[in-house]
């Protein structure tokens, strides 16, 4: 994004250099730190010039027609000025642009809207949500009159508690009609599913939605909202504002990393402690900007859900039985030693870098390098090499740029890189996307234009969706300048190009292919070691990045899968209920010690279950997709007698004869960084800078973005690739796995994602909760036929190391020979890689959903 | 009385039934089109720029002026004639439309061509279905005749005309607000700039010409007889033919088409015959439906001429001359009331002070009406409609205002002898039924 013409323009008689183009509002916030009041308008969505809170008085410095010169009257420019008031919202900021804000017209024009605000608004701040952080009662204090000349009788009685949806109410009379919440899901997500229903005092927010209004990102709408007129269902009417101590913590879900505040006070329902609200979000213009998805907002109640695994735990024949940490410590340090450094570590995207360290520094002291990184994600190395440049900003991608999204459901993988590809198209950016099936981003890339409805003009779009053969996403990537030149060349020869790869169809090798022509197309297009350039994976969970950086790989997985070790350390992962063939390897293991937040499948054959806590209940770091390493702080109160996942194993270490524990999280960075060149040493401090951004939201001017986006956690550090640094990588060659094929009379299973599931961290959020689809396998309609099945049957998919019963959906969007089962939705373990299934019907249809 | 002369209903002078394309054609209809197909578009627009042609939808805008706006190395343009016909009071429109049809849909063609558009829109407001009707059967009569479509009269231009039904809302008629119906959206104003003539602002984001029905019913006369015949008829700076709607207390009331330099007397008293019910005499003049300012009705007014530049000295508009006559039977605070009941009810919504505003004012205007109103009052509804003037983001928040600004300061009895004095109550009036 080059071109910056500056302008001169005059705010207050006091004349400013900035872009030329640039929102007027935003660009007297940027540049003379003068606060536009607004309501409707939004640094995020085009203007609509609604609330008319914006006014300003506004001049042209007048030119000589002919000479072009200033014309000077008593020694100023003279100024030609409009008669009337303008509201600075629908104003670009053009050479020659006088601006007043401080005048006695103005005051009277911002004084008079609020009056018309007010005569319609309910008063009850008193008992509402957003009181104490409600952009109209701020500009109430600052511009209003005081006095209401409103006879309260007169006013609108509408309807208080409207559910939207199952998550978002409506408060009719609160509403200012801004049009914020419609914009953001027309402009923002591209679901316009709310709408103003009548006119004039009657116009009213409706939903068009069926079932309710529930996009992915309908969260958001609270925040931007200038009044509380929507509220969360999970929020209302649970604290004031100022209860609220913000804690600054990253979104413990996906590889975004989504930066969040966490809203805590300290709580009779959590006996006294400090204890998540709500969960917000904390702007970071590189990762999520100011948005978070519903998932990030909803699910944080199985922090301190009292199913949580709450006291170590020690296997006494037949059964778990409680113990303390002063016994159950000595206990496996014996175990420990006994191995005699026939000892593993099995651990997954949530532990953090801190935890992966000490687990590794244990590893080490007893004489082990088996770390392995439970996900079927594989080819994580090559992120390292050409993973996106240092300085990358999907937010900055546009016309020239181009996007590959392959193998993966990104709006169900993650929400959040979902919505800035849609929106960097938006802006211009060639977007492709290929899968084996449809899915929501392969629809949106093949829209050719888009037509928001709150902007006259309609987006020309470019775009392309590709479908391949089932769990062929290497061949394709790895054949792409044969199958379709044009498609390759538009990548490679685009300004910039960023590929995000999945895993969906791929087993560990299949995955590293995939990862690999994906960095050969790269390397061949010079699209490495610069911003804006480079791969991204959707490696599950929030640290699936640290993982790679502290040495946990899929090739050691799979090494501990083929030969188990006698004792296995499984740290936040349960092979058991991920993987229904796992129990057949796990046996031959000795000794099985959990680490994990909840009794599950793994903990139920553990000699050990130790109770970590959660991201929330302490600090920690997490790196996300894009190399970002990325903060969380300490905001609720710990869970029984859970530890910090690095802390149990630093006292462990102690016990063994490795060193004094260290005494915080800071500390194990700080020797983390020390001792692994790629963390360049940086330190908790270097993670806490904040700097300012752009859009300047999250200031005491509420009303300018939106509720509480301040970032003052800080903004992260982006590791450089080894290419950032200067090596040169090379192409490498493509393994192409033999793909599965399925046994005769059976089909070709492929696990898929879906973002709301039946996973122990989504349980204890209702809201959610009841939100999950039920479990379902998709079958193609000849398949189903041959099977004698029909959309909506009950059938029993049998698959090596189980079955599960699921419902049928029958269409031909599911490729032919091929059935599609999403994880975490059954109530047994259903496969996680690509394997050989029968489908066999068990009763017909009962009540089709 | 200056001599009358019709464009618009040109059939009462030869006496002929235009609903006929053969009868129209047999009267010089379709000639003008003939003529700007063999001109250059920019040669077109010179001519209705010279004619001095205003816009007949309420500003009076420069036609001509209008149409050069659109930029001319854009590839897609429309054309689109509003037919919302919503001020209260307006009933020409749909004259046209019933007894000159084929006039609007030449007048279309010629400025179609002129702005290089190939596709035409025709809004109606939604009561207007039964015209719609017959304005799509005349479209297809042209067709057979080659007068619409693919190579129009062997030109080598291609239009098409589409009619479009509105769903019944004043706003609609409001340009921007009408491409948003038209498009499918919410019926509301769109911010400018972009103004519809740029590329951002128009139908689907392309340059757009939105034109008034009898704007366009001109230019066939214009085209066929000139710029220069044109100008002759009316005043300086008001070229033309104006049709007059006339309603309330006057003897005849009805649609005249009269040339702009005639006077309110020439036609309230000369042809409307005067007051309707003897012993009565004028009290005031609504010159532009309910949006415009009322003015008393006394001898100045009455000798001033009803064009733009003469109603403005009289501090009103002649807008679309829509001139609805009171007597002194009516209480002006009853017809302020009636008509913020009017804009109450069409008020889009989209902006604060006129969405706030138009609910407020009624409701005060409701208590004065009542009885229970006090000075205080007045003052307030004053300010009140100051407030929104001048800072909502379409002009119907200014019409909503005028009522109330123009009847305290014209009729300021009318209202204070509804308001307790003194402590004593006021009389009640009835008050108009609400929403209409
Ligand atoms: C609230 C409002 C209502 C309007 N209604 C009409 C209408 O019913 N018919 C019309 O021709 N113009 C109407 N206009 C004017 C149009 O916006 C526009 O100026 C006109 O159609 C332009 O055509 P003209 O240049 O031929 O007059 C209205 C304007 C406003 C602000
Ligand atoms: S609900 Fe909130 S965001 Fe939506 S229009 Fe009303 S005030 Fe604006
Ligand atoms: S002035 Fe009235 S009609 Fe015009 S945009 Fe505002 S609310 Fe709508
Ligand atoms: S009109 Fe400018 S902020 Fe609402």
């Amino acid at each position: 994004m080059a071109e910056t013409k500056l302008v001169t323009i005059t705010i207050d008689g006091k004349a400013y250099q900035v872009p030329a183009g640039s929102n007027l509002v935003d660009a007297a916030k940027w540049h003379a730190d003068n606060d536009i009041p607004v309501f409707c308008y939004h640094p995020k969505m085009a203007p609509v010039g609604m609330c008319r809170m914006c006014v300003v008085e506004l001049g042209m410095v007048e030119k000589d027609r002919a000479t072009g010169e200033v014309i000077m009257e008593n020694g100023q420019p003279k100024v030609r000025w409009m008669p009337k008031l303008q509201t600075a919202c629908t104003q670009v900021a053009t050479d020659g642009m006088v601006v007043r804000t401080d005048t006695d017209k103005v005051k009277a024009g911002r004084e008079s809207v609020i009056e018309f605000l007010l005569t319609s608004h309910p008063l009850d701040c008193p008992i509402c949500d957003k009181g104490g952080e409600c952009p109209l009662q701020n500009l109430t204090m600052a511009h209003g009159n005081g006095v209401s000349r409103m006879n309260f009788a007169d006013k609108l009685k509408l309807d208080k508690h409207v559910p939207l949806g199952d998550l978002i109410y409506l408060d009719e009379e609160r509403c200012i009609q801004c049009a914020r919440c419609i914009r953001f899901q027309d402009e923002i997500v591209g679901d316009d599913v709310l709408a103003f229903h009548e006119r004039g005092r009657r116009l009213q927010i409706i939903t068009k939605s069926d079932p309710g209004f529930d996009t992915y990102f309908s969260g958001n709408t609270t925040d931007i909202c200038p009044v509380g007129a929507l509220t969360t269902a999970d929020f209302r009417f649970g604290a004031r504002p100022w209860e609220l101590t913000d804690v600054p913590s990253i979104c413990p879900h996906d590889a975004a990393g989504t930066n969040i505040s966490l809203s805590t006070r300290l709580d009779r329902d959590f006996g006294g402690r400090a204890m998540i609200k709500r969960v917000m979000p904390r702007q970071n213009e590189a990762v999520n900007e100011i948005w978070i998805s519903d998932r990030t907002r909803f699910v944080h109640h199985f922090t301190r859900s009292d199913d949580r695994l709450q006291s170590p735990m020690v296997r006494r024949g037949e059964r778990l039985s409680p113990t303390v940490w002063n016994e159950a410590i000595p206990a496996l340090a014996e175990v420990l030693k006994a191995a005699n450094g026939d000892v593993a570590v099995l651990a997954g995207g949530g532990a953090s870098n801190e935890d992966l360290w000490e687990l590794r520094q244990l590893l080490k002291g007893l004489g082990s390098e088996r770390l392995g990184a439970w996900t079927t994600h594989s080819g994580a190395e090559l992120l390292l090499e050409v993973g996106v440049g240092k300085g990358s900003n999907l937010g900055t991608l546009g016309k020239g740029d181009a996007i590959l999204v392959v193998a993966s459901d990104l709006e169900e993988e993650v929400p959040m890189w979902y919505l800035r590809v849609k929106q960097a198209q938006d802006r211009g950016a060639f977007l492709a996307v290929a899968n084996h099936r449809p899915t929501r981003l392969a629809e949106i890339a093949s829209q050719t234009e888009r037509k928001v409805a709150s902007q006259t003009e309609r987006k020309p779009l470019v775009g392309k969706s590709v479908l391949y053969e089932a769990g062929k996403a290497a061949h394709w990537l790895n054949d792409l300048a044969n199958s379709d030149p044009e498609l390759y060349n538009t990548l490679k020869d685009a300004q910039n190009l960023v590929i995000i790869a999945g895993a969906e169809g791929l087993d560990w090798d299949g995955g590293r292919a995939l990862m690999q022509a994906a960095a050969n197309l790269l390397i061949a297009g010079g699209h490495v070691g610069k911003p804006n350039n480079g791969l991204m994976a959707t490696l599950p969970e929030a640290n699936g990045m640290g993982l790679q950086y502290l040495g946990y790989t899929t090739q050691n997985a799979l090494d501990i899968i083929k030969n188990p070790p006698s004792v296995l350390i499984t740290a936040q992962c349960d092979p058991l209920g991920d993987d229904p063939t796992a129990g057949s390897w796990m046996s031959k293991v000795n000794t099985l010690i959990t680490l994990t937040l909840f009794p599950d499948d793994t903990t139920q054959r553990a000699a050990f279950a130790l109770p970590v806590q959660s991201f929330a209940e302490r600090d920690g770091t997490f790196i996300n997709g894009e190399r970002r390493v990325q903060r969380f702080y300490t905001a609720q109160g710990p869970m029984g007698d859970a530890l910090p996942l690095w802390e149990i194993i630093a006292r462990l270490r102690e016990r063994l004869g490795q060193g004094r524990a260290k005494v915080s999280a800071a500390a194990v960075m700080l020797e983390l960084s020390n001792h692994l060149p790629s963390f360049n040493g940086i330190r908790y401090k270097d993670l806490a800078q904040v700097e300012r951004q752009y859009p300047d939201v999250g200031g005491k001017d509420l009303y300018y973005g939106g509720t509480a986006y301040q970032n003052k956690g800080g903004l992260g550090v982006q590791l450089p690739t080894t290419a950032d640094n200067g090596s040169a990588p090379t192409t490498g060659t493509v393994n192409l796995p033999e793909v599965k094929q399925a046994k005769k009379g059976e089909l070709l299973l492929i696990p898929t994602v879906r973002l709301y599931n039946r996973s122990h961290i989504m349980r204890p959020s209702a809201l959610i909760a009841n939100r999950v689809a039920k479990p379902f396998a998709a079958l193609n309609n000849a398949d189903a036929k041959k099977l004698g099945i029909k959309h909506g049957d009950r059938v029993e998919v049998r698959f090596n190391g189980g079955q599960a019963t699921v419902t049928a959906q029958v269409s031909d969007s599911t490729p032919q020979g091929v059935v599609f089962v999403p994880r975490y939705l059954a109530d047994t373990p259903t496969p996680m890689v690509i394997t050989s299934a029968s489908v066999v019907k068990v009763s017909d249809a009962v009540a089709v959903q | 009385m200056s001599e009358t002369k019709h464009i618009l209903l040109r059939w009462k002078d030869v006496k002929a039934d235009f609903r006929k394309l053969a009868e129209y054609r047999k009267h010089e209809g379709f000639e003008g089109l003939k003529k700007a197909l063999a001109a250059k578009p920019e040669e077109v627009i010179d001519v209705v720029k010279n004619s001095g042609l205003r816009g007949r939808g309420g500003a009076g805008f420069p036609t001509g002026v209008k149409w050069s706006f659109i930029p001319k190395q854009e590839p897609i343009k429309y054309f689109v004639v509003n037919a919302d016909e919503s001020e209260t009071g307006t009933f020409k429109d749909r004259l046209i439309m019933e007894t000159n049809p084929y006039q609007l849909l030449e007048g279309l063609l010629i400025g179609a061509y002129a702005i290089g558009a190939h596709t035409a829109y025709i809004y109606l407001r939604g009561e207007f279905w039964d015209i719609a009707a017959q304005l799509d059967a005349c479209i297809e009569e042209m067709r057979k005749e080659g007068l619409v479509g693919k190579n129009i009269l062997g030109s080598g231009y291609d239009c098409e005309i589409y009619t479009h039904l509105g769903a019944g809302a004043y706003i609609c008629g409001e340009e921007t607000a009408l491409l948003n119906s038209l498009e499918g959206k919410l019926g509301q104003p769109r911010v400018r700039p972009p103004f519809p003539a740029n590329k951002g602002g128009g139908l689907y984001g392309e340059p757009t010409v939105v034109n008034n029905v009898e704007t366009i019913a001109n230019v066939p006369w214009i085209m066929t007889h000139g710029a220069d015949a044109y100008k002759a008829i009316g005043t300086e700076q008001s070229a033309g033919t104006k049709l007059y709607c006339v309603s309330g207390h006057v003897k005849k009331p009805g649609v005249y088409e009269l040339p702009f330099s005639a006077t309110f007397r020439e036609l309230l008293v000369d042809i409307c015959g005067g007051p309707s019910v003897e012993g009565r005499s004028f009290k005031a003049l609504l010159p532009s439906g309910g949006s415009g300012p009322i003015v008393p009705l006394n001898d100045k007014v009455l000798d001033t001429r009803m064009s733009y530049e003469d109603t403005a000295k009289i501090g009103t508009i002649i807008g679309s001359a829509s001139l609805i006559v009171m007597d002194d039977s009516v209480d002006i605070t009853w017809v302020a009331s009636k008509v913020t009941k009017f804009f109450k009810h069409e008020s889009c919504g989209k902006c604060t002070p006129c969405r706030e505003g138009t609910y407020w004012l009624d409701k005060v205007i409701d208590r004065i009406m009542a009885g229970e109103g006090s000075e205080r009052d007045i003052t307030l509804i004053e300010n009140v409609a100051k407030n929104m003037a001048g800072i909502t983001l379409c002009a119907l928040g200014e019409f909503a205002a005028n009522p109330i600004i123009h009847t305290i300061k014209q009729f300021p009895d009318d209202f204070k002898q509804h308001v307790k004095k003194d402590g004593k109550a006021a009389k009640p009036v009835a008050l108009p039924a609400a929403g209409d």
